[in-house]
C-alpha cells in the first residue's frame, strides 16, 4: 500500500511539474528564445507590406514593365510576413498569449521610437 | 462532468504533442520551402542556363585573338596590352579603383603608384561580354546596339554590326588608355571617325610589322591575303577570344535554378532578398543579372572623374540628355566577388558596402570632410537616385550578409 501511495505521489508530482512546465515554463523559454526574432520580423513585415502597397498603386497609376517588375519583387518580399506569421503561430503554440505577443510588438515599436498610434495603424484594416 | 477540466487536459496534451513535434522539426530549414518560389522568380527575371548565352566562335580565330589580347603592339605608341588591365587574378579587371592605363607598370597597388595615365573609371570585367543579347558596352554605354539606333563614337560608320567588335575598336584610339599623348597625337588631336580610322590603320601596320605570324594566321583563317588585313579583322579576332575565354559558365546558382541543387540557408535567404524586398532584380535581371539600362546609384566619386574636378555625368556624356545625368549601366553580377573594387569609379571596396550604398548611401560618407563642390555633386546624385522609386529596399546588416552569400554563388 505504501509503495502504491509512493508511486501515486510520484505520478502526481510528475504531472504537476509537467503541467507547470508546459503551462508556465515553456512560454517563458519561448519568449527568451524568440522575442528578438519576433520584434525583428514584425518590423520587416511592416516594411514589406508598405512597399507592396506602394508598388501596387504604382502599377495602377502607371502600368509599365518596370512598375510591374517592381511589384513582383515586393510580392516575393512579402515572404517576410509569412515568416512573421509562422513565428507568431509557433509562439502561440508554445503557450504565449495574444496579449503577451502584443506586448512584445509594443516593445518593438518603442525600440524603433515610433508612436503607439503607429502600431495601431499597422494592424488596422484601412484603404 | 467537468468539461473545463477536460478541456484544459486536452489543451495540455495537445500542446505537449505539438511541442514535441516542433522540437523534432526545428532543425528543418526555415528557407527550404521557398526554393521553388526563388527558382520561378529567377526564371521570370530572365535567368537562363549559362550555355544559352554562348555565341559560337572560330577557335582558330580565338587562339590568334588571345595572342593579340596579350600583345603590347596593339598600342600605337605605348607599352600596354588589353591584358595589362584585364587580369585573371582580378576576375578579368585590375583590382584598383581608377584604371591606370598607358605608362602604368605592374599590377594592383604597384600599378597605382607607377605614374601611368589614369582613366577616371573603374575597369570593367569581361564575363559574358559578347554573349547572346549582350549589346551595351562600357559604363556609359558608349557602344549601345540595344535599340533601333546603334550608338557608338563612330556615328553611322560603325565598323561592325557586332557590338563587341565595335567596342574592341575603341581602346586603341583612346588617349591615355592605349594611345599616348605624344607630339604627333597632340598635333592631330581631333575626335572624329576619320582620325580614329587613321590611328587604327597605323596600329594595324604596327601589328603587321611586329606580329607577322599572328596577322598571317588571321588572314588565313578569314580567307584573305595578309595585305588585306585591316583593324576590323584584328578586332574580330580579339572579340572571338573575349567571347570564348570569358563566356559564362555554370555557377552554383545555375545548378540551383535549373538542376535542383541545394543552397545554404544564408544563400537562400540572400536569393529571396535579391528577388524580393531587396528589389535587386529590378535592375540586375536577365542571363547576366544586368538589364543593360542606366541607373543612378549614389556611390562616392573618387578620382578626377570623366567630366573633371571629381565629376562624372555618366550616360549623359553619350546622350546629352539631362535625364541621363549620373546614370551608369547596370553592371553584370557573374563573378562579382572577384572584381572588387566596385562602382563606376571603384570607390567601394567590398560587396557588402556596395550593397549598402544602394539603399543607405549616407552611411558610407562623411560630408564634413568633403569639399563643397563634392558635397554639392553628391547631393545631386542622391537626388537623381532617390527619384527612381524602384531602387533597393531597406535591409539590415544580417540581410546584407545573406545577399553577399548569395552573390558568391554566382562565381565560376
Amino acid at each position: 500500500m505504501k509503495r502504491l501511495l509512493l508511486i501515486g505521489n510520484i505520478v502526481v508530482i510528475f504531472l504537476v511539474v509537467s503541467y507547470g512546465t508546459v503551462e508556465y515554463g515553456v512560454p517563458v523559454i519561448a519568449t527568451y528564445l524568440w522575442k528578438e526574432d519576433y520584434k525583428n520580423l514584425m518590423f520587416k513585415c511592416d516594411q514589406v507590406m508598405r512597399e507592396h502597397y506602394i508598388a501596387k498603386r504604382a502599377v495602377e497609376l502607371n502600368p509599365t514593365s518596370e512598375t510591374v517588375k517592381n511589384l513582383e519583387a515586393t510580392e516575393v518580399g512579402l515572404l517576410d510576413c509569412h515568416e512573421y506569421d509562422k513565428l507568431r503561430k509557433r509562439m502561440l503554440i508554445w503557450g504565449l498569449t495574444e496579449p503577451q505577443l502584443s506586448l512584445i510588438g509594443l516593445e518593438a515599436l518603442e525600440e524603433k521610437k515610433y508612436e503607439l498610434r503607429r502600431f495601431v495603424e499597422t494592424h488596422e484594416i484601412r484603404y | 462532468m467537468n468539461f473545463g477540466g477536460l478541456s484544459r487536459l486536452t489543451r495540455f496534451a495537445t500542446r505537449t504533442c505539438l511541442l514535441a513535434a516542433l522540437l523534432l522539426t526545428c532543425q528543418v530549414s526555415a528557407f527550404a520551402s521557398f526554393e521553388d518560389i526563388i527558382r520561378k522568380a529567377a526564371q521570370a527575371n530572365g535567368f537562363t542556363p549559362a550555355e544559352e548565352t554562348h555565341v559560337p566562335v572560330n577557335p582558330e580565330l580565338a587562339a590568334q585573338g588571345k595572342l593579340l589580347f596579350e600583345s603590347k603592339h596593339l598600342s600605337l605608341n605605348g607599352n600596354i596590352s588589353c591584358q595589362s588591365c584585364h587580369l585573371d587574378e582580378f576576375g578579368s579587371a585590375d583590382g584598383i579603383p581608377n584604371a591606370v592605363a598607358i605608362g602604368g607598370e605592374g599590377k594592383g597597388a604597384v600599378r597605382v603608384m607607377s605614374n601611368g595615365g589614369i582613366l577616371p573609371r573603374n575597369t570593367l570585367p569581361f564575363w559574358g561580354r559578347g554573349g547572346v543579347g549582350f549589346s551595351v558596352f562600357f559604363w556609359d554605354g558608349k557602344v549601345d546596339f540595344s535599340g533601333k539606333q546603334k550608338i557608338s563614337q563612330f556615328g553611322d560608320a560603325f565598323p561592325s554590326d557586332d557590338p563587341l567588335i565595335t567596342a574592341v575598336h575603341l581602346p586603341p584610339v583612346e588617349i591615355r588608355e592605349m594611345l599616348a599623348e605624344d607630339h604627333i597625337v597632340l598635333s592631330n588631336k581631333k575626335e572624329s571617325p576619320e582620325a580614329a580610322e587613321n590611328i587604327l590603320k597605323a596600329v594595324t601596320a604596327r601589328l603587321k610589322q611586329n606580329e607577322p605570324e599572328v596577322v598571317n594566321e588571321i588572314a588565313r583563317v578569314q580567307s584573305i591575303g595578309p595585305e588585306s588585313v585591316s583593324f576590323f579583322h584584328i578586332a574580330t579576332s580579339i572579340a572571338s577570344f573575349i567571347r570564348d575565354n570569358f563566356r559564362l559558365k555554370e555557377t552554383r546558382f545555375h545548378r540551383f535554378v535549373f538542376k535542383g541543387a541545394k543552397l545554404t540557408d544564408s544563400e537562400l535567404h540572400g536569393a529571396r532578398l535579391f528577388y524580393g524586398k531587396g528589389k535587386c532584380s529590378n535592375c540586375h535581371s536577365g542571363p547576366y543579372l544586368a538589364d543593360s539600362k542606366f541607373h543612378a546609384v549614389p556611390f562616392p566619386q573618387i578620382g578626377f572623374g570623366k567630366n573633371g574636378f571629381g565629376i562624372d555625368y555618366g550616360r549623359y556624356n553619350v546622350t546629352h540628355n539631362p535625364d541621363d545625368l549620373y546614370k551608369f549601366r547596370t553592371p553584370p553580377l557573374l563573378n562579382v566577388e572577384k572584381t572588387a573594387p566596385y562602382g563606376h569609379s571603384g570607390s567601394v571596396a567590398t560587396i557588402h558596402e556596395a550593397i549598402v550604398f544602394h539603399f543607405d548611401p549616407l552611411r558610407g560618407i562623411d560630408p564634413t570632410h568633403m569639399r563643397p563642390l563634392d558635397r554639392h555633386e553628391y547631393f545631386k546624385r542622391l537626388a537623381v537616385s532617390a527619384e527612381a522609386r524602384i531602387l533597393t529596399g531597406f535591409l539590415d546588416d544580417e540581410e546584407v550578409d545573406a545577399l553577399v552569400a548569395f552573390l558568391r554563388t554566382l562565381s565560376f
